[in-house]
């Protein structure tokens, strides 16, 4: 199953390595236009970092699509893979895309302040980051509880597919409250646990399929 | 039969499998299948074909019923008999952006049968471009890719989920060079769906007519070549019973049938003194066609 996820993000690089490459460069001219140019105060430093972890997002997205355009469980099943590690593999390939943008992010942080200065950003920058990785990871995972929900109501299994689509839709809602609500270190902890659950859910979802031929 | 042979599993062994799906039904199918034959599931699209070679590879699992490849139960959670199946796909999963070789390489890692020497040798043998990116491939190539892929792991069970599809020609006759090279060894069981009924002649020893998810015949394609003739005869009469007609056209006294019974209908236009009778000959392709467009009749008379 490793290996697999790690092919999968080998396979994945190069989105990830333009999508890092743009946000590099978006960071990059945000600090220029505001602390060379405007000669303002600075940035807040969560901004400088999260258009890594946004790429890491877009990059779960396209990742996901493109798996399941090439048909690849068809692929890992004519080897020795059961569809339980089919499942792992499809949530935790999201989770470590973000997690890549998050820790590309961090590093953008520390750089721009070992170049600008630690006065060019504004802010409790980690906290923040890291609150705003955890909202994106979240909206990552949301892509395969949507297509296990989807698979099963196609598949005809009518219980997974309302209780796919209800957490899917209640984790969309909280995600949008969480925006006005949870803005803390504590909120997270909360967005962390519903993302666990998500995953377990599709998961369990997708390793109750009836056909794996996409 | 020895000893052997008699306790010897089956290649593949369907027992009243059944998948619905909405507005279709496959099966309830029983089905056994014998090492080292060629077994050709014949049928017009939306058969049923590809759910059934999907089952068998275990990719669907079906509502009712089961199957068996090699003794082994086939289910998706199982992993036993993947060492014995190779399936052939119009959709086989690869990373479609990256080249032959390294699609091959990462299925030499993944799969623990799989043999280099063995999946190079046959990716020399049908000329598989290895440095070409998938995407890049022309469908021909796809198909031979897709064969390498699955074979390339000695599987004793071959599904091929109608390889020649939309290829021209050129390119359908030099994938069926391959089929008919790898199969002629009678090592392989083979299932081969397909649509294409010109494939039949050159790889089937046994065919299978599946027409709304249920199987109408299951005959020898010598057989049926024996037995199905076109007549043309001259008789007053119209109105004549004849064994085996399936399709019967007349203008006045000249008539032109189809006999799934050869021998038997020849032999009742003797004794009704039918004159110049001509009797030719049907290839399987024709053949096919009459049974797929009487079905259900032509099966019951056949049985």
């Amino acid at each position: 199953m490793w290996h697999a996820l790690r092919t999968e993000l080998v396979y994945s690089r190069p989105w990830l390595l333009g999508g890092l490459g743009i946000a590099t460069f978006v960071s990059t001219l945000l600090i220029v236009l505001t602390v060379f140019v405007n000669d303002s105060d600075g940035v807040p430093g969560f901004v400088v970092g999260m258009f890594p972890v946004i790429a890491g997002m877009v990059v779960a997205f396209i990742a996901q699509g493109y798996r399941s355009e090439e048909r690849r469980a068809r692929l890992l099943l004519a080897g020795p893979m059961t569809p339980r590690q089919l499942a792992a593999l499809m949530v935790l390939l999201p989770a470590f895309l973000v997690g890549l943008g998050a820790l590309y992010g961090g590093l953008l942080v520390a750089v721009a302040v070992l170049i600008a200065g630690a006065g060019a950003l504004e802010g409790a920058t980690v906290p923040s980051l890291g609150v705003f990785s955890v909202q994106f990871w979240a909206y990552a995972q949301m892509g395969p509880l949507a297509q296990e929900a989807s698979a099963a109501h196609r598949q005809k299994r009518g219980t997974a597919a309302i209780i796919g689509w209800a957490v899917f839709v209640g984790v969309i809602l909280l995600l949008v409250a969480s925006q006005f609500l949870f803005g803390s270190t504590y909120g997270s902890v909360v967005l962390v646990a519903v993302i666990a659950t998500t995953m377990v859910l599709a998961a369990v979802l997708y390793a109750g399929r009836t056909d794996f031929t996409r | 039969m020895t000893a052997n042979t008699m306790n010897a599993p089956a290649a593949a062994r369907l027992s009243g499998l059944v998948k619905t799906f909405p507005g279709f039904q496959l099966g309830p199918l029983d089905l056994t299948l014998e090492p080292g034959t060629v077994l050709a599931l014949v049928g017009p699209n939306g058969a049923g074909k590809t759910t059934t070679l999907n089952c068998m590879a275990g990719l669907i699992i079906p509502d009712e019923g089961g199957t068996e490849v090699y003794g082994a139960p086939v289910h998706p959670t199982r992993t036993e008999y993947r060492r014995d199946v190779g399936y052939v796909g119009e959709e086989s999963g690869f990373f479609q952006r990256w080249t032959v070789k390294r699609n091959l390489d990462y299925l030499a890692r993944l799969i623990p049968s799989w043999s280099r020497d063995r999946a190079t040798r046959l990716a020399d043998r049908i000329a598989l471009p290895l440095t070409t990116p998938v995407i890049k491939l022309s469908r021909g190539n796809r198909t031979k890719l897709a064969i390498v892929a699955a074979l390339a792991h000695g599987p004793r069970l071959l599904l091929l989920d109608e390889p020649t599809a939309g290829l021209d020609p050129v390119v359908r006759a030099e994938v069926l060079d391959v089929l008919w090279e790898i199969t002629e060894d009678g090592e392989h069981a083979v299932l081969y769906s397909t649509h294409v009924l010109s494939d039949i002649n050159r790889l089937a020893d046994e065919l299978v007519f599946l027409r709304d998810g249920q199987i109408v015949l299951r005959t020898g394609r010598d057989e049926l070549s024996e037995r199905w003739r076109r007549v043309s005869f001259r008789l007053a009469e119209n109105d004549v019973e004849l064994p085996g007609v399936v399709e019967h056209r007349w203008v006045r006294t000249e008539h032109q049938i189809i006999t799934r019974d050869g021998e038997a209908t020849i032999k009742r236009l003797s004794e009704l003194g039918a004159e110049a009778v001509e009797v030719s000959r049907m290839s399987v392709d024709e053949i096919a066609v009459q049974i797929l467009k009487e079905g259900h009749h032509v099966a019951r008379t056949e049985n």
